[in-house]
């Protein structure tokens, strides 16, 4: 069995000296993948080990992540997996080129309403934004955005920050695109 | 993981549980008594392991929802979510943390989309 932990595009960097990992290329793209751990070794460590790999690819090269678990019987598998959604990959890849997933929070100590979006919209290629799950939350969002305009969004936040005292806003990140690899 | 955090509230009492409490968790952390140093510590890898174990929980389950597991695999996942919360349990026992003192770190990056 093989783990699955991203798919990117191929040729790529050459891959970091980690758990294993082998590219199956499949037509300009490849699943990056290395041995699974034994069936019922689903440990605290495994997951650890999991994120850590993906945000070490994630570091020089474009990446859709793979979630935690996602198991094949063997390269071939990997490879047929790729070749089948193709064109689904290659578009969700082009849509998160070059940028990589913020985690924005905000809350408030009495209900009301988010500030206004518009600025941090401007900075990001696409957003995700949800409502609070309670009163107290007024949004949860993913933003994706440039990796070269990370700082220039998180001064955005801060200035909105600044702008709105009686609001809490937390932003996080950069993470894989985990809201933007299903297109 | 703390490196995650690219902006952070002057009120994050606002990201910690309802109860208005805690003192300032910076200061806690470069307290300047090793005891304290050392619980410092520990309070941010756990709760780093608390952010990712609530960031991995919530991949799985959204597998569970798109029927991508298979019951065995529900099973093994849902075993290894109730490991890691007793392995939480002991560590936070043995470093005399409550849930209320990660929470204010791990709030606001549990609840990451």
């Amino acid at each position: 069995m093989i783990e699955l932990y991203a798919i990117a595009r191929h040729p790529g960097p050459p891959l970091p000296d980690l758990a294993q990992l082998r590219a199956v290329p499949s037509n300009g793209l490849a699943a990056l993948c290395g041995p699974a751990a034994d069936e019922g070794e689903t440990t605290e460590e495994a997951l650890w080990r999991h994120e850590e790999i993906v945000e070490a690819l994630m570091l020089d090269r474009d990446l859709l992540p793979v979630r935690y678990g996602t198991r094949l019987a063997d390269e071939q598998a990997a490879a047929d997996a790729v070749a089948e959604r193709r064109g689904e990959l290659l578009a969700a890849l082009e849509h998160v080129r070059g940028a990589v997933e913020l985690s924005l929070r905000v809350r408030a100590r009495s209900p009301g309403r988010a500030p206004e979006l518009h600025a941090l919209r401007s900075l990001a290629r696409d957003q995700v934004e949800r409502p609070g799950r309670d009163e107290h939350e007024l949004l949860r969002a993913a933003y994706l955005v440039d990796r070269d305009a990370v700082e220039r969004f998180s001064e955005e936040v801060a200035r909105l920050q600044d702008a709105n005292p009686e609001l809490a806003l937390l932003l996080t990140g950069p993470w894989p695109p985990y809201s933007f690899s299903q297109r | 993981m703390t490196d995650k955090i690219l902006h952070l509230p002057p009120d994050l009492d606002l990201f910690a549980s309802e109860r208005p409490r805690l003192d300032n968790a910076l200061t806690r952390r470069i307290g300047a008594d090793p005891e304290n140093l050392e619980r410092g510590l520990a309070q941010l890898v756990l709760t780093v392991v608390e952010l990712l174990r609530q960031l991995m929980e919530r991949q799985a389950l959204r597998r569970i929802d798109a029927g991508g597991l298979t019951p065995e695999q529900e099973e093994r996942l849902g075993q290894t979510f109730l490991e890691l919360s007793r392995r939480m349990d002991e560590l936070k026992s043995e470093f005399g943390l409550d849930d209320e003192d990660l929470n204010l770190n791990l709030g606001p990056l549990g609840n990451l989309l």
